[in-house]
């Protein structure tokens, strides 16, 4: 390994990357980008769901019982409709995602000390989204239970309402959020985002690096030349590594000022962590720039190893404990889910490196792995 | 006319001829329709599944193990019960349970004497997903046993229950009544790889041609701008159509019993709209760039948003508003409406056609608009 050599073919592809003016904005704008238009608009909360209402009774009660859902902000009403066939095609044209159907003699049966019965039709496209509804719908009618049985008992047994609410709730639940103490999913994903962007951008500029040699025919000046295979791939890579490790700053940035996550960990032990998994994925870019020979090829590739890990099988979108056997096991084995635990621990729960340093030693021999792989499959006779 | 035909049928298979010829390419697509889709489909759920629980009974009565008994599989799992707060607290800062139940002292003896008790849960929220879940569960758990206690106590049985004011709950779930995640994901993950590649692969072979210097020589044949580009398009949607032809009939209806109640003829058509429409805007991404290296750059910041935000993997709705309207140039989110609406809804035309009018005027705004910039070029 020859310093001069390697500060040479680095300082060639600095200056590839600054002629590439497109390419050059591209590299630091695209993960500051996407970690603004992701953090600002994705979220797993479910909330202001469409629904609508088929209303037979059109009572005052029935009226009441409508706003306790399009008050709370987990609902949104539509609007009425005439009859359980429209609710059937609204939510066949995913317009609404709820209809509630009233029956008659709604107000009539609940004033006359009878039970009646609500129909809920729920969309079920989307099992967490339903399933999350049906908790609400099940909330709102037991609040609504607990209120009419009240001043029921207030009525017939002569109890006071405070007597009478103390009886019918008997037990009640207090719940408390920890690390995330809003359950704000803002927190969760702007931490986790840093994920997201820190394994997809970086493979794609290593990759498409070596690639863009290979396909153009430049790379035989190198196959030429007395620069040895260790000191091309490190040369090279050393500028891409470089621009991420400066974006690991931005994007810490963007997460703590921009989206407000709290930061309770050691900056210097998660940055450290974050060069690990920058090099890291780096390295799976290496990788792919080594097996394919086109641009297009490299850029799929790269999507596939990168794009599914890092969205569904990190555990930022889908929790991996609810995951089969086989997919935990899958979730493992890529990187996003080791950087994920170091990410939120170090921002929502304050770890350090004596509770995440095992995260970061995997990430290290993943990285050394991924690029002793890449240096040994590179070879300066191709044999083609 | 017929010129016109036969040269964009010409080029057309120039097209798919140079995809045959990439066998990297050809297992990626491979891979895409099947093993991806597979993968997705068959491991991923966002259900609350033996979410681990740690009990601290500060009671140890019969009361307070009925509560705790509720806590079942498959939602919950309660691993042990405890006496003390602080040992439990420290399992759950280290990630070990999830949710934390404690229960206070004199907990029976209060219910006896008809005062309210409380009962405190600890959720370890970072994974927003199992947090709601958790909490809305355990909320359901907690007041059906409160309700179960009172009614007891109160001395109401089932007889009493018909005489008194009550709302029932009449609830069905439609379309996927017992809420099967592969059906979601599989169908999610098949449209995730449309886009992706619909995207791509026509913008990177008419960069392509640029990059080489191929261009040249087509811009000197009788060809006109649409006839250089749109065989592309073409080649592709064909090539997309057929992977999902394979991922439907190979992966969706064998493995996974994804309920097709739509037709299927319909559902090829949109997403041949849909491809093009994409494709279109893969074209215009080809335009503003000069190589592979920028219109990659390009296609991320295009695909990931989309991807993302038009409700393949999220629920759209709760989006801030801003969002959700800018959502409405996003081909994907027209298409998600379509796709779920043909194969698990069932429905046709006379529903869709908004959505299917909406695709179509976007999808021919984007290939025009990059016909237009190309021919700018080139011309």
């Amino acid at each position: 390994m020859n310093r001069a050599r390697i500060l040479a073919v680095a300082s060639k592809e600095w200056r590839e990357i600054l002629r590439d003016r497109l390419f050059f904005t591209m590299a630091f704008g695209v993960p500051l980008l996407i970690m603004l238009v992701l953090g600002y608009g994705l979220s797993l909360d479910v909330e202001n769901i469409p629904f609508a209402v088929v209303d037979r009774d059109r009572s005052e009660l029935s009226r009441d019982y409508v706003h306790q859902f399009s008050d709370s902000r987990y609902f949104d009403l539509l609007g009425y409709a005439r009859d359980e066939r429209e609710l059937a095609r609204l939510l066949a044209d995913s317009r609404i995602r709820l209809g509630l159907v009233i029956p008659d003699r709604f107000q009539e049966r609940l004033q006359g000390d009878r039970p009646v019965e609500v129909q809920a039709l729920i969309d079920g496209m989307f099992p967490y989204r339903a399933q999350t509804t049906k908790g609400y719908l099940a909330a709102i009618h037991a609040e609504l239970n607990r209120e009419l049985l009240v001043e029921f008992l207030g009525r017939t047994r002569g109890m006071t309402p405070e007597r009478a609410a103390e009886r019918v709730a008997p037990v009640r639940l207090e719940q408390r959020y920890l690390f995330n103490q809003a359950l704000e999913s803002d927190w969760s994903m702007a931490s986790g985002l840093m994920m997201l962007v820190l394994m997809v951008s970086p493979p794609f500029l290593t990759a498409l690096g070596v690639v863009r040699e290979k396909e153009s025919g430049s790379i035989y000046n190198i196959y030429a030349s007395t620069v040895t295979r260790g000191e091309f791939i490190l040369g090279k890579l050393i500028p891409y590594v470089g621009v991420s490790c400066f974006n690991i700053l931005v994007l810490w940035w963007v997460a703590t000022r921009i989206f407000g996550a709290p930061f309770k960990g050691d900056p210097l032990f998660f940055y450290l962590a974050s060069v690990v998994y920058v090099i890291c994925t780096a390295g799976i870019g290496l990788l792919v720039s080594i097996l394919v020979r086109t641009q297009v090829a490299a850029v799929l590739l790269t999507m596939v190893i990168t794009f599914i890990p890092s969205m569904l099988y990190s555990g930022l979108l889908v929790p991996v404990e609810s995951m089969s056997r086989e997919a935990q096991l899958q979730a493992h084995l890529f990187p996003p889910f080791w950087y994920l635990q170091i990410a939120w621990g170090s921002f929502l729960k304050g770890l350090g490196w004596e509770r995440l340093w095992s995260q970061t030693a995997l990430l290290a021999g993943y990285a050394a792995v991924l690029w002793t792989l890449g240096l040994s499959l590179f070879h300066k006779r191709p044999k083609r | 006319m017929r010129l016109w035909l036969r040269r964009l049928r010409v080029m057309t298979a120039k097209e798919l001829l140079q995809l045959s010829r990439d066998p990297v390419l050809l297992i990626i697509l491979a891979w895409f329709f099947t093993a991806e889709i597979y993968i997705a489909g068959s491991g991923i759920s966002m259900s609350l599944k033996h979410a681990s629980v740690t009990v601290v009974d500060l009671d140890q009565s019969e009361a307070s193990r009925e509560l705790v008994a509720r806590f079942r599989q498959p939602h919950f799992d309660v691993r042990e019960t405890g006496f003390s707060s602080r040992a439990a607290a420290a399992m759950l800062d280290r990630g070990e349970r999830m949710l934390l139940l404690e229960i206070p002292p004199g907990f029976e003896r209060d219910l006896e004497a008809g005062r309210a008790v409380e009962v405190q849960l600890q959720a370890d929220t970072t994974n927003t997903v199992l947090g709601t879940l958790a909490t809305s569960y355990a909320a359901q758990i907690v007041g059906r046993y409160a309700t179960d206690r009172a009614l007891d106590e109160l001395g109401i049985g089932d007889l009493q229950l018909a005489a008194m004011p009550r709302i029932e709950e009449r609830r069905r779930v439609w379309y996927n009544p017992n809420q099967v995640d592969p059906w979601f994901m599989s169908i999610s993950e098949l449209m995730t790889v449309i886009t992706m590649l619909s995207l791509m692969l026509p913008a990177a072979a008419a960069v392509r041609e640029k990059e080489r210097g191929t261009i040249e020589q087509l811009a000197v044949s009788p060809l006109t701008p649409f006839q250089i580009l749109f065989p592309k398009v073409i080649a592709m949607t064909l090539a997309i159509l057929a992977g999902t032809a394979v991922a439907l009939f190979g992966i969706l209806l064998p493995v996974f019993e994804v309920p097709v109640k739509g037709s299927l003829p319909f559902f090829f058509a949109v997403t041949a709209l849909y491809a093009l429409a994409v494709s279109g805007l893969g074209l215009f991404i080809a335009t503003l760039s000069r190589n592979l290296g920028q219109v990659s750059m390009l296609v991320i910041v295009v695909l990931m948003p989309m991807l993302l935000l038009s409700g393949a993997w999220t629920p759209p709705e709760a989006m801030p508003w801003l969002l959700r309207r800018l959502m409405v140039i996003s081909p994907l989110y027209w298409f998600i409406e379509l796709g779920y609406g043909i194969l698990l809804k069932g429905a046709g035309l006379e529903v869709l056609w908004d959505s299917v009018l909406g695709l179509a005027v976007l999808g021919s705004l984007l290939f025009a608009f990059g016909v237009f910039r190309f021919r700018r070029q080139f011309g």
